[in-house]
């Protein structure tokens, strides 16, 4: 999948400005945001229900409007809140709807997939009378069946309970390093961004406001923390030697993360009449420093 | 699309079940009136089998061709119209349209399948209406000639009459004619649909927009707008009905309504085509 330049505007308001994206086979990758950050339209625009106003896109190198049908032979999409056929069972869901475009899907199939996401006992019921948490189920298996060479996920883990969560991560893990499946998954729950995806995209009121690695952005946060016997003393210590800190505590004081090693710091402190009890590297949760980037970007 | 998971859907709705017992609510109160109307008229004087037309006039068949009638141009184009409604924009309103443009599968084919579905469901209720009725005109009256006076249903201004294997044979046709006629109102209902967001906006709309197309059609201020309404064009099956048929009326009409259907289905279609989902 590859986003260049896209832009989307809905009368005056310019919901995507410039987003650019890139999802190998085998990639997982996350998209976050707060609401309104332009996430669900980047989606709808990568399943050609909305045209972009400028920029290129591309799914498995087709137009996603011009070209929707081929896009959709090896592309999966999972919109939320998951939008289901409530007359119909899972199993009729799974029957009927991977059928579609002509695809013949084999008893055997629906079956595992239904095992899979946790609905074998209740596949023939219908979904009228499913919880919201089985019916992200039915649309993880949906987006399942037949095997795509790219998901792409909207809120997969809202609704389920801790245990699903897992179980969801376990299943997105095992299918991209069993099939090589490229997958691109929106959420708000950043923990789970955090433990499962390669790269994430965060917007921020339709803007790219950070791509990379999620460690890349904590990284940007690391400080290292001092806790000394006279605090006053060691700022001092620390300024002859240009290192700027500032107090944190009575006895604690904060650095950039290029700090000198403890090893020398201890040292010269020593030298100076300072016990120095604790050196310490702290970093940001990808939360704390996704909030901080967000600050910055809303008071520039 | 396939036609086996509309049709599913369709059984599985409640769709259906509403549209046979509205019908048949219908029916039965027209035998009721066709009963109570001479005796209350008359204050009794007359048998109760007495029409307000004629008591010759009264028979099983007489009475399904009052009751078609009155059902083709006021609950069957309803009910056309809500099937039509239902289609785009009760699945844009839920959000399962996104289930199916998701699918490989094209929009010409998603939008065609709904419709071969909905016109087959219209002529299923076209006939089973014109079956029932004419079922209860057997059992509570009992058939006989088919005979048209000048009157209520405006089809012939001398007294006509049709023996009653050739007026069943005519019936026969009335259906599949009757049912082409519908495709108009539906095709006009997936119009409404494809610009509507909500089902209930898009089957009052399409409902309220054909009783208005009605009455300026009947409405004789307006009788210069007829030839361009397509609620004018509709009841051309009656004709089938007449001693000699007029045939050269009868396919003017029906390729008028069938012009009126094309029409609104590209319209329909064209928009459903080009809009986005979720904009």
């Amino acid at each position: 999948m590859d986003v260049m330049a896209l832009e989307r505007r809905f009368g005056g308001r310019r919901a995507l400005v410039g987003v650019e994206l890139e999802v190998r086979a085998g990639e997982i990758v996350g998209l976050v945001g707060p609401n309104g950050s332009g996430k669900t339209t980047l989606l709808r625009v990568l399943a050609g229900m909305l045209r972009p106003t400028a920029g290129t896109v591309r799914v498995a190198g087709f137009e996603p409007v011009a070209e929707r049908e081929e896009v959709m032979r090896v592309a999966r999409f999972a919109f939320a809140p998951p939008a289901l056929l409530e007359n119909l069972s899972a199993r009729e869901h799974l029957e009927h709807l991977a059928a579609l475009g002509g695809g013949k899907v084999e008893r055997g199939e629906v079956a595992r997939v239904l095992a899979l996401v946790g609905l074998a006992e209740r596949a023939d019921e219908r979904v009228r009378a499913f919880s919201f948490g089985m019916r992200q189920r039915l649309a993880l298996a949906l987006a399942l069946v037949p095997r795509p060479r790219l998901l792409v996920l909207d809120e997969p883990t809202e609704g389920l309970d801790p245990l699903a969560v897992l179980e969801l991560r376990g299943i997105l893990a095992r299918l991209r390093a069993e099939h090589g499946l490229a997958i691109l998954l929106s959420s708000h729950l950043l923990i789970e961004i955090d433990q499962l995806v390669d790269r994430m995209l965060v917007l921020s009121e339709g803007r790219m406001l950070f791509t990379g690695r999620p460690a890349e952005l904590t990284a940007a946060s690391e400080r290292v923390r001092w806790r000394v016997s006279d605090a006053e003393r060691a700022i001092e210590l620390a300024a002859a030697r240009g290192l700027a800190g500032t107090r944190v505590g009575a006895d604690e004081l904060e650095f950039a993360a290029e700090c000198a090693p403890l090893a020398e710091v201890a040292e010269w402190l020593a030298r100076g009449g300072v016990e120095l009890h604790e050196y310490r590297r702290t970093r940001a949760t990808l939360e704390e420093a996704l909030r901080a980037r967000l600050g910055a970007e809303r008071s520039a | 699309m396939s036609v086996r998971l509309e049709s599913l859907r369709l059984v599985r709705s409640r769709r259906p079940l509403v549209a046979a017992g509205a019908l048949l609510l219908f029916l039965v109160l027209m035998l009721v009136g066709f009963y109570t109307y001479a005796q209350s008229r008359t204050g009794g004087a007359a048998e109760f089998r007495y029409t307000f037309e004629n008591r010759s006039y009264f028979n099983g068949l007489t009475f399904a061709l009052y009751a078609f009638y009155f059902g083709f141009v006021l609950l069957l184009p309803i009910f056309a119209a809500t099937e039509g409604g239902a289609q785009l924009a009760g699945d844009t309103g839920a959000g399962t349209l996104a289930l199916f443009l998701t699918r490989p599968v094209s929009k010409a084919r998603l939008f065609f399948t709904r419709f071969l579905v909905a016109a087959g469901y219209t002529t299923l209720v076209t006939g089973l209406f014109l079956a029932v009725a004419l079922a209860l005109g057997l059992v509570a009256v009992g058939w006989g000639d088919l005979r048209l006076y000048p009157g209520v249903l405006q089809m012939t201004d001398r007294p006509q009459s049709l023996a009653q294997g050739e007026a069943l044979m005519r019936f026969a046709l009335v259906w599949p004619a009757a049912s082409l006629a519908l495709l108009a109102p539906l095709a006009f209902a997936f119009w409404i649909s494809s610009l509507a967001k909500s089902a209930v906006n898009a089957v009052s709309t399409a409902a309220a927009l054909y009783l208005v197309l009605y009455l300026v059609a009947e409405v004789h201020f307006f009788a210069e707008l007829r030839p361009w309404l397509f609620t004018s064009h509709a009841a051309y099956w009656r004709e089938l009905l007449q001693e000699t048929p007029d045939l050269e009326a009868l396919l003017r009409h029906a390729s008028a309504s069938l012009g009126f259907t094309c029409l609104f289905l590209a319209l329909a279609f064209r928009r459903f085509r080009r809009r986005e989902e979720g904009a």
